[in-house]
Protein backbone atom coordinates (compact mmCIF):
# COMPACT_ATOMS: atom_id res chain seq x y z
CA UNK A 1 0.00 0.00 0.00
CA UNK A 2 2.65 2.50 1.13
CA UNK A 3 5.03 1.33 -1.56
CA UNK A 4 2.58 1.98 -4.39
CA UNK A 5 1.72 5.42 -3.03
CA UNK A 6 5.39 6.33 -2.89
CA UNK A 7 5.84 5.13 -6.44
CA UNK A 8 2.97 7.27 -7.65
CA UNK A 9 4.31 10.40 -5.96
CA UNK A 10 7.73 9.89 -7.54
CA UNK A 11 6.09 9.44 -10.90
CA UNK A 12 4.21 12.75 -10.56
CA UNK A 13 7.40 14.46 -9.37
CA UNK A 14 8.89 14.12 -12.79
CA UNK A 15 6.17 16.21 -14.42
CA UNK A 16 6.93 19.68 -15.71
CA UNK A 17 5.48 22.94 -14.48
CA UNK A 18 3.43 23.28 -17.65
CA UNK A 19 1.74 19.95 -17.10
CA UNK A 20 1.03 20.59 -13.43
CA UNK A 21 -0.35 24.01 -14.37
CA UNK A 22 -2.71 22.34 -16.80
CA UNK A 23 -3.91 19.94 -14.11
CA UNK A 24 -4.44 22.83 -11.71
CA UNK A 25 -6.34 24.82 -14.32
CA UNK A 26 -8.74 21.95 -14.98
CA UNK A 27 -9.42 21.66 -11.24
CA UNK A 28 -10.02 25.42 -11.02
CA UNK A 29 -12.23 25.34 -14.11
CA UNK A 30 -14.38 22.62 -12.57
CA UNK A 31 -14.71 24.66 -9.38
CA UNK A 32 -15.55 27.80 -11.34
CA UNK A 33 -18.33 26.01 -13.22
CA UNK A 34 -19.74 24.67 -9.95
CA UNK A 35 -19.76 28.17 -8.47
CA UNK A 36 -21.24 29.70 -11.61
CA UNK A 37 -24.09 27.20 -11.76
CA UNK A 38 -25.17 27.61 -8.15
CA UNK A 39 -23.20 25.29 -5.84
CA UNK A 40 -22.37 26.48 -2.30
CA UNK A 41 -19.00 28.10 -1.60
CA UNK A 42 -17.97 25.46 0.94
CA UNK A 43 -18.72 22.67 -1.54
CA UNK A 44 -16.68 24.40 -4.26
CA UNK A 45 -13.67 24.69 -1.95
CA UNK A 46 -13.98 21.06 -0.92
CA UNK A 47 -14.26 19.87 -4.54
CA UNK A 48 -11.21 21.86 -5.72
CA UNK A 49 -9.18 20.49 -2.80
CA UNK A 50 -10.11 16.90 -3.65
CA UNK A 51 -9.50 17.43 -7.37
CA UNK A 52 -6.02 18.83 -6.69
CA UNK A 53 -5.11 15.80 -4.60
CA UNK A 54 -6.53 13.48 -7.28
CA UNK A 55 -4.41 15.24 -9.93
CA UNK A 56 -1.25 14.43 -7.98
CA UNK A 57 -0.64 17.56 -5.89
CA UNK A 58 0.38 16.99 -2.29
CA UNK A 59 -2.00 19.66 -1.00
CA UNK A 60 -3.91 22.80 -1.89
CA UNK A 61 -5.05 26.02 -0.24
CA UNK A 62 -8.34 27.22 -1.68
CA UNK A 63 -10.02 30.54 -1.02
CA UNK A 64 -13.39 31.11 -2.65
CA UNK A 65 -15.86 33.96 -2.53
CA UNK A 66 -18.89 34.29 -4.80
CA UNK A 67 -16.98 36.25 -7.43
CA UNK A 68 -13.51 34.69 -7.38
CA UNK A 69 -11.46 31.57 -6.70
CA UNK A 70 -7.79 31.55 -5.59
CA UNK A 71 -5.94 28.25 -5.41
CA UNK A 72 -2.34 27.60 -4.42
CA UNK A 73 -1.41 23.96 -4.90
CA UNK A 74 1.87 22.48 -3.72
CA UNK A 75 3.68 19.65 -5.47
CA UNK A 76 5.42 17.01 -3.40
CA UNK A 77 8.88 18.35 -4.42
CA UNK A 78 8.11 21.76 -2.92
CA UNK A 79 7.02 23.70 -6.01
CA UNK A 80 3.97 25.88 -5.55
CA UNK A 81 1.56 26.90 -8.28
CA UNK A 82 -1.15 29.58 -7.96
CA UNK A 83 -4.14 30.31 -10.16
CA UNK A 84 -6.97 32.81 -9.84
CA UNK A 85 -10.35 32.70 -11.53
CA UNK A 86 -12.82 35.56 -11.66
CA UNK A 87 -16.50 34.63 -11.87
CA UNK A 88 -18.86 37.20 -13.33
CA UNK A 89 -21.97 35.22 -14.19
CA UNK A 90 -24.28 33.35 -11.86
CA UNK A 91 -27.04 31.12 -13.21
CA UNK A 92 -28.81 28.35 -11.37
CA UNK A 93 -28.39 25.18 -13.41
CA UNK A 94 -28.27 22.18 -11.12
CA UNK A 95 -28.18 19.70 -14.02
CA UNK A 96 -24.65 20.90 -14.81
CA UNK A 97 -23.68 20.97 -11.12
CA UNK A 98 -24.67 17.33 -10.90
CA UNK A 99 -22.68 16.41 -14.03
CA UNK A 100 -19.51 18.11 -12.74
CA UNK A 101 -20.02 16.53 -9.34
CA UNK A 102 -20.28 13.07 -10.90
CA UNK A 103 -17.18 13.70 -13.04
CA UNK A 104 -15.06 14.80 -10.11
CA UNK A 105 -16.27 11.87 -8.06
CA UNK A 106 -15.18 9.55 -10.88
CA UNK A 107 -11.79 11.25 -11.14
CA UNK A 108 -11.17 10.97 -7.40
CA UNK A 109 -12.08 7.28 -7.49
CA UNK A 110 -9.60 6.82 -10.36
CA UNK A 111 -12.20 5.71 -12.93
CA UNK A 112 -11.21 8.33 -15.53
CA UNK A 113 -7.85 9.98 -16.19
CA UNK A 114 -7.20 13.75 -16.07
CA UNK A 115 -7.26 14.22 -19.84
CA UNK A 116 -10.72 12.68 -20.16
CA UNK A 117 -11.84 14.77 -17.18
CA UNK A 118 -10.58 17.97 -18.81
CA UNK A 119 -12.40 17.23 -22.05
CA UNK A 120 -15.62 16.34 -20.23
CA UNK A 121 -15.51 19.60 -18.24
CA UNK A 122 -15.19 21.61 -21.45
CA UNK A 123 -18.12 19.68 -22.89
CA UNK A 124 -20.29 20.49 -19.87
CA UNK A 125 -19.33 24.16 -20.14
CA UNK A 126 -20.21 24.34 -23.82
CA UNK A 127 -23.40 22.27 -23.69
CA UNK A 128 -26.62 23.99 -24.69
CA UNK A 129 -29.13 25.07 -22.10
CA UNK A 130 -32.83 24.28 -22.03
CA UNK A 131 -34.97 25.23 -25.06
CA UNK A 132 -36.53 28.71 -24.65
CA UNK A 133 -40.06 27.41 -25.20
CA UNK A 134 -39.78 25.06 -22.21
CA UNK A 135 -38.48 27.90 -20.05
CA UNK A 136 -41.34 30.10 -21.18
CA UNK A 137 -43.85 27.44 -20.16
CA UNK A 138 -42.14 27.20 -16.78
CA UNK A 139 -42.35 30.99 -16.35
CA UNK A 140 -46.09 30.76 -17.04
CA UNK A 141 -46.63 27.85 -14.65
CA UNK A 142 -44.57 29.44 -11.87
CA UNK A 143 -46.33 32.80 -12.20
CA UNK A 144 -49.80 31.26 -12.24
CA UNK A 145 -49.25 28.77 -9.40
CA UNK A 146 -47.49 31.18 -7.08
CA UNK A 147 -50.01 33.95 -7.59
CA UNK A 148 -52.77 31.52 -6.55
CA UNK A 149 -50.48 30.33 -3.74
CA UNK A 150 -50.25 33.85 -2.32
CA UNK A 151 -54.02 34.26 -2.31
CA UNK A 152 -55.05 35.16 -5.85
CA UNK A 153 -58.15 33.81 -7.55
CA UNK A 154 -58.04 31.53 -10.61
CA UNK A 155 -58.55 34.54 -12.91
CA UNK A 156 -55.56 36.20 -11.26
CA UNK A 157 -53.56 33.05 -11.97
CA UNK A 158 -54.48 33.22 -15.65
CA UNK A 159 -53.48 36.87 -15.79
CA UNK A 160 -50.17 36.01 -14.07
CA UNK A 161 -49.49 33.35 -16.70
CA UNK A 162 -49.95 35.92 -19.47
CA UNK A 163 -47.74 38.50 -17.77
CA UNK A 164 -45.25 35.67 -17.19
CA UNK A 165 -44.81 35.50 -20.97
CA UNK A 166 -44.06 39.24 -21.03
CA UNK A 167 -41.55 38.80 -18.22
CA UNK A 168 -39.86 35.90 -20.00
CA UNK A 169 -39.59 37.91 -23.22
CA UNK A 170 -38.02 40.82 -21.30
CA UNK A 171 -35.55 38.60 -19.43
CA UNK A 172 -34.57 36.87 -22.66
CA UNK A 173 -34.12 40.17 -24.48
CA UNK A 174 -31.97 41.70 -21.77
CA UNK A 175 -29.83 38.54 -21.70
CA UNK A 176 -29.24 38.86 -25.44
CA UNK A 177 -28.43 42.57 -25.07
CA UNK A 178 -26.11 41.75 -22.11
CA UNK A 179 -27.67 44.35 -19.85
CA UNK A 180 -26.30 45.11 -16.40
CA UNK A 181 -28.14 42.87 -13.95
CA UNK A 182 -29.53 45.77 -11.85
CA UNK A 183 -30.87 47.60 -14.90
CA UNK A 184 -32.23 44.30 -16.16
CA UNK A 185 -34.16 43.71 -12.93
CA UNK A 186 -35.62 47.22 -13.07
CA UNK A 187 -36.64 47.18 -16.73
CA UNK A 188 -38.09 43.66 -16.58
CA UNK A 189 -40.20 44.42 -13.54
CA UNK A 190 -41.41 47.77 -14.92
CA UNK A 191 -42.60 46.24 -18.19
CA UNK A 192 -44.23 43.33 -16.35
CA UNK A 193 -46.07 45.71 -14.00
CA UNK A 194 -47.31 47.62 -17.03
CA UNK A 195 -48.57 44.38 -18.58
CA UNK A 196 -50.35 43.42 -15.34
CA UNK A 197 -52.08 46.81 -15.07
CA UNK A 198 -53.21 46.61 -18.69
CA UNK A 199 -54.55 43.08 -18.12
CA UNK A 200 -56.53 44.24 -15.08
CA UNK A 201 -57.97 47.19 -17.06
CA UNK A 202 -59.04 44.80 -19.83
CA UNK A 203 -60.73 42.66 -17.22
CA UNK A 204 -58.51 39.60 -16.80
CA UNK A 205 -57.81 39.23 -13.08
CA UNK A 206 -58.88 41.65 -10.36
CA UNK A 207 -56.06 42.04 -7.77
CA UNK A 208 -52.94 43.49 -9.43
CA UNK A 209 -50.75 42.94 -6.35
CA UNK A 210 -51.56 39.22 -6.16
CA UNK A 211 -50.90 38.82 -9.88
CA UNK A 212 -47.57 40.60 -9.55
CA UNK A 213 -46.41 38.46 -6.63
CA UNK A 214 -46.40 35.44 -8.94
CA UNK A 215 -44.15 37.29 -11.37
CA UNK A 216 -42.03 38.80 -8.62
CA UNK A 217 -40.96 35.38 -7.34
CA UNK A 218 -39.17 34.87 -10.67
CA UNK A 219 -37.11 38.06 -10.54
CA UNK A 220 -36.70 38.81 -6.84
CA UNK A 221 -33.58 37.17 -5.35
CA UNK A 222 -35.33 35.38 -2.47
CA UNK A 223 -33.31 32.20 -2.95
CA UNK A 224 -30.12 34.26 -3.01
CA UNK A 225 -31.04 36.05 0.22
CA UNK A 226 -31.75 32.77 1.99
CA UNK A 227 -28.59 31.08 0.75
CA UNK A 228 -26.48 34.11 1.66
CA UNK A 229 -27.71 33.83 5.25
CA UNK A 230 -26.94 30.11 5.09
CA UNK A 231 -23.37 30.86 3.93
CA UNK A 232 -22.94 33.32 6.78
CA UNK A 233 -24.12 30.87 9.42
CA UNK A 234 -21.91 28.25 7.80
CA UNK A 235 -18.81 30.41 8.37
CA UNK A 236 -18.32 31.87 4.86
CA UNK A 237 -19.01 35.39 6.08
CA UNK A 238 -17.42 37.27 3.18
CA UNK A 239 -19.32 35.33 0.50
CA UNK A 240 -22.52 35.65 2.48
CA UNK A 241 -22.18 39.42 2.82
CA UNK A 242 -21.33 39.83 -0.86
CA UNK A 243 -24.29 37.88 -2.15
CA UNK A 244 -26.60 39.41 0.46
CA UNK A 245 -25.77 42.97 -0.56
CA UNK A 246 -26.19 41.91 -4.19
CA UNK A 247 -29.59 40.40 -3.38
CA UNK A 248 -30.77 43.50 -1.49
CA UNK A 249 -29.67 45.83 -4.30
CA UNK A 250 -31.41 43.70 -6.88
CA UNK A 251 -34.57 43.60 -4.74
CA UNK A 252 -34.53 47.42 -4.55
CA UNK A 253 -34.26 47.55 -8.34
CA UNK A 254 -37.16 45.12 -8.78
CA UNK A 255 -39.32 47.10 -6.35
CA UNK A 256 -38.33 50.36 -8.03
CA UNK A 257 -39.40 49.00 -11.42
CA UNK A 258 -42.78 47.81 -10.13
CA UNK A 259 -43.37 50.83 -7.92
CA UNK A 260 -42.60 53.41 -10.60
CA UNK A 261 -45.26 52.00 -12.88
CA UNK A 262 -47.81 51.53 -10.09
CA UNK A 263 -47.33 55.07 -8.76
CA UNK A 264 -47.34 56.55 -12.27
CA UNK A 265 -50.52 54.78 -13.35
CA UNK A 266 -52.18 54.59 -9.93
CA UNK A 267 -52.89 50.83 -10.00
CA UNK B 1 -58.87 29.92 6.31
CA UNK B 2 -60.57 26.65 5.56
CA UNK B 3 -59.28 23.23 4.60
CA UNK B 4 -59.94 23.70 0.91
CA UNK B 5 -57.74 26.79 0.84
CA UNK B 6 -54.90 24.89 2.53
CA UNK B 7 -55.08 22.08 -0.01
CA UNK B 8 -55.10 24.46 -2.97
CA UNK B 9 -52.15 26.35 -1.49
CA UNK B 10 -50.15 23.16 -0.94
CA UNK B 11 -50.81 21.92 -4.47
CA UNK B 12 -49.86 25.29 -5.93
CA UNK B 13 -46.65 25.35 -3.90
CA UNK B 14 -45.87 21.87 -5.18
CA UNK B 15 -46.38 22.92 -8.81
CA UNK B 16 -44.21 25.98 -8.23
CA UNK B 17 -41.39 23.81 -6.81
CA UNK B 18 -41.46 21.45 -9.76
CA UNK B 19 -41.55 24.28 -12.31
CA UNK B 20 -38.59 25.99 -10.62
CA UNK B 21 -36.74 22.67 -10.65
CA UNK B 22 -37.25 22.40 -14.42
CA UNK B 23 -36.06 25.99 -14.80
CA UNK B 24 -32.92 25.01 -12.84
CA UNK B 25 -32.08 22.24 -15.30
CA UNK B 26 -33.49 19.15 -13.58
CA UNK B 27 -35.40 16.93 -15.99
CA UNK B 28 -35.32 13.36 -14.68
CA UNK B 29 -37.00 11.30 -11.97
CA UNK B 30 -35.81 13.69 -9.24
CA UNK B 31 -38.80 15.89 -10.11
CA UNK B 32 -41.08 13.39 -8.36
CA UNK B 33 -39.02 13.64 -5.16
CA UNK B 34 -38.95 17.42 -5.45
CA UNK B 35 -42.73 17.52 -5.88
CA UNK B 36 -43.14 15.38 -2.78
CA UNK B 37 -40.68 17.42 -0.72
CA UNK B 38 -42.08 20.78 -1.83
CA UNK B 39 -45.67 19.81 -1.01
CA UNK B 40 -44.82 18.07 2.25
CA UNK B 41 -42.67 21.00 3.40
CA UNK B 42 -45.53 23.45 2.98
CA UNK B 43 -47.92 21.00 4.68
CA UNK B 44 -45.56 20.91 7.67
CA UNK B 45 -45.59 24.72 7.79
CA UNK B 46 -49.41 24.78 7.68
CA UNK B 47 -49.68 22.19 10.44
CA UNK B 48 -47.26 24.17 12.63
CA UNK B 49 -48.95 27.52 12.13
CA UNK B 50 -52.47 26.18 12.57
CA UNK B 51 -51.21 24.46 15.74
CA UNK B 52 -50.66 27.93 17.21
CA UNK B 53 -46.95 28.46 16.53
CA UNK B 54 -45.61 31.67 14.99
CA UNK B 55 -44.70 31.71 11.32
CA UNK B 56 -40.98 31.78 12.15
CA UNK B 57 -41.25 28.54 14.10
CA UNK B 58 -43.28 27.09 11.21
CA UNK B 59 -40.68 28.12 8.63
CA UNK B 60 -37.85 26.86 10.81
CA UNK B 61 -39.45 23.45 11.34
CA UNK B 62 -40.46 23.02 7.71
CA UNK B 63 -36.99 24.06 6.51
CA UNK B 64 -35.49 21.59 8.99
CA UNK B 65 -37.73 18.78 7.68
CA UNK B 66 -37.04 19.62 4.02
CA UNK B 67 -33.29 19.86 4.61
CA UNK B 68 -33.21 16.56 6.52
CA UNK B 69 -35.25 14.89 3.77
CA UNK B 70 -32.95 16.20 1.03
CA UNK B 71 -29.80 15.24 2.97
CA UNK B 72 -31.03 11.66 3.26
CA UNK B 73 -32.34 11.57 -0.31
CA UNK B 74 -29.11 12.98 -1.76
CA UNK B 75 -27.17 10.10 -0.23
CA UNK B 76 -29.67 7.53 -1.46
CA UNK B 77 -29.92 8.71 -5.07
CA UNK B 78 -26.37 10.16 -5.19
CA UNK B 79 -27.12 13.75 -6.17
CA UNK B 80 -25.81 17.05 -4.77
CA UNK B 81 -27.91 18.23 -1.81
CA UNK B 82 -28.38 21.72 -3.20
CA UNK B 83 -30.20 20.57 -6.33
CA UNK B 84 -32.88 18.92 -4.20
CA UNK B 85 -32.98 21.49 -1.43
CA UNK B 86 -33.41 24.74 -3.35
CA UNK B 87 -36.45 23.72 -5.47
CA UNK B 88 -38.13 22.10 -2.46
CA UNK B 89 -37.79 25.31 -0.45
CA UNK B 90 -39.53 27.49 -3.07
CA UNK B 91 -42.88 27.79 -1.21
CA UNK B 92 -41.08 28.96 1.95
CA UNK B 93 -38.89 31.58 0.22
CA UNK B 94 -40.00 35.04 1.46
CA UNK B 95 -40.05 36.62 -2.00
CA UNK B 96 -43.32 38.46 -1.51
CA UNK B 97 -42.25 40.01 1.79
CA UNK B 98 -38.90 40.97 0.30
CA UNK B 99 -40.80 42.78 -2.43
CA UNK B 100 -43.05 44.64 0.07
CA UNK B 101 -39.95 45.66 2.10
CA UNK B 102 -38.38 47.28 -0.93
CA UNK B 103 -41.71 48.65 -2.16
CA UNK B 104 -42.24 50.58 1.08
CA UNK B 105 -38.63 51.77 0.96
CA UNK B 106 -39.19 53.14 -2.54
CA UNK B 107 -42.47 54.76 -1.47
CA UNK B 108 -40.84 56.35 1.56
CA UNK B 109 -43.08 54.63 4.13
CA UNK B 110 -40.35 53.92 6.68
CA UNK B 111 -42.52 52.40 9.43
CA UNK B 112 -43.83 49.66 7.15
CA UNK B 113 -40.37 49.29 5.65
CA UNK B 114 -38.90 48.59 9.09
CA UNK B 115 -41.60 46.06 9.94
CA UNK B 116 -41.22 44.18 6.69
CA UNK B 117 -37.39 44.31 6.76
CA UNK B 118 -37.36 42.73 10.22
CA UNK B 119 -39.85 40.13 9.11
CA UNK B 120 -37.93 39.17 5.94
CA UNK B 121 -34.62 38.85 7.78
CA UNK B 122 -36.21 36.75 10.53
CA UNK B 123 -37.93 34.50 7.96
CA UNK B 124 -34.84 34.01 5.82
CA UNK B 125 -32.79 33.50 8.99
CA UNK B 126 -35.21 30.86 10.29
CA UNK B 127 -35.00 28.97 7.00
CA UNK B 128 -31.20 29.25 6.87
CA UNK B 129 -30.91 28.03 10.46
CA UNK B 130 -33.10 25.01 9.69
CA UNK B 131 -30.94 24.12 6.67
CA UNK B 132 -27.68 24.48 8.62
CA UNK B 133 -28.90 22.43 11.59
CA UNK B 134 -30.03 19.58 9.35
CA UNK B 135 -26.84 19.58 7.31
CA UNK B 136 -24.62 19.54 10.43
CA UNK B 137 -26.72 16.79 12.00
CA UNK B 138 -26.24 14.75 8.82
CA UNK B 139 -22.49 15.41 8.83
CA UNK B 140 -22.25 14.46 12.50
CA UNK B 141 -24.18 11.22 12.04
CA UNK B 142 -22.09 10.18 9.05
CA UNK B 143 -18.78 11.03 10.71
CA UNK B 144 -19.78 9.12 13.86
CA UNK B 145 -20.70 6.21 11.59
CA UNK B 146 -17.32 6.40 9.80
CA UNK B 147 -15.42 6.54 13.10
CA UNK B 148 -17.35 3.59 14.47
CA UNK B 149 -16.56 1.61 11.34
CA UNK B 150 -12.87 2.48 11.64
CA UNK B 151 -12.84 1.48 15.27
CA UNK B 152 -14.46 -1.88 14.54
CA UNK B 153 -11.97 -2.60 11.77
CA UNK B 154 -9.05 -1.66 14.00
CA UNK B 155 -10.29 -3.96 16.69
CA UNK B 156 -10.76 -6.87 14.29
CA UNK B 157 -7.24 -6.41 13.01
CA UNK B 158 -5.89 -6.40 16.57
CA UNK B 159 -7.79 -9.59 17.36
CA UNK B 160 -6.37 -11.23 14.24
CA UNK B 161 -2.86 -10.22 15.21
CA UNK B 162 -3.33 -11.62 18.69
CA UNK B 163 -4.60 -14.88 17.26
CA UNK B 164 -1.58 -14.99 15.01
CA UNK B 165 0.77 -14.44 17.96
CA UNK B 166 -0.79 -17.21 19.94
Amino acid sequence: MVQSEMGEIEDKNGKSDAEMNMYLSSAVEAGALLLMYGAEVSRVEDTIMRLCVAHGFSGAEVFTITSSIVVTASCSDGRKLTQTKRIRMHVNDFGRVEKINALSRKLCAGDIDPKVFRRAIVRVRNSRGAPPLLNMCMYMIISASLSVFFGGTWADGAAAAISGIVLFAMVRMSEILRMNSMIQAMVCSAVTALAVLILVRIGIGSQPDKIMIGNIMLVIPGIQLTSSLRDMINGDTVSGLLSMSDAVLKAVCVALGFALVIIALGG
Amino acid sequence: MNMEHYIIQTVMGLIGSVAFAVLFGIYDRKLIWIAFGGGAGWAVYLVCTSGGHSRFVGLFISALCIAAFSEILSRVIKAPVIMLLVPMLIPEIPGGDLYYTMYYLVQGNYTEFGNYANQVLAEAGAIALGIILASYAAKLIFSVHAHAKQYVELRERKNEEECYKE
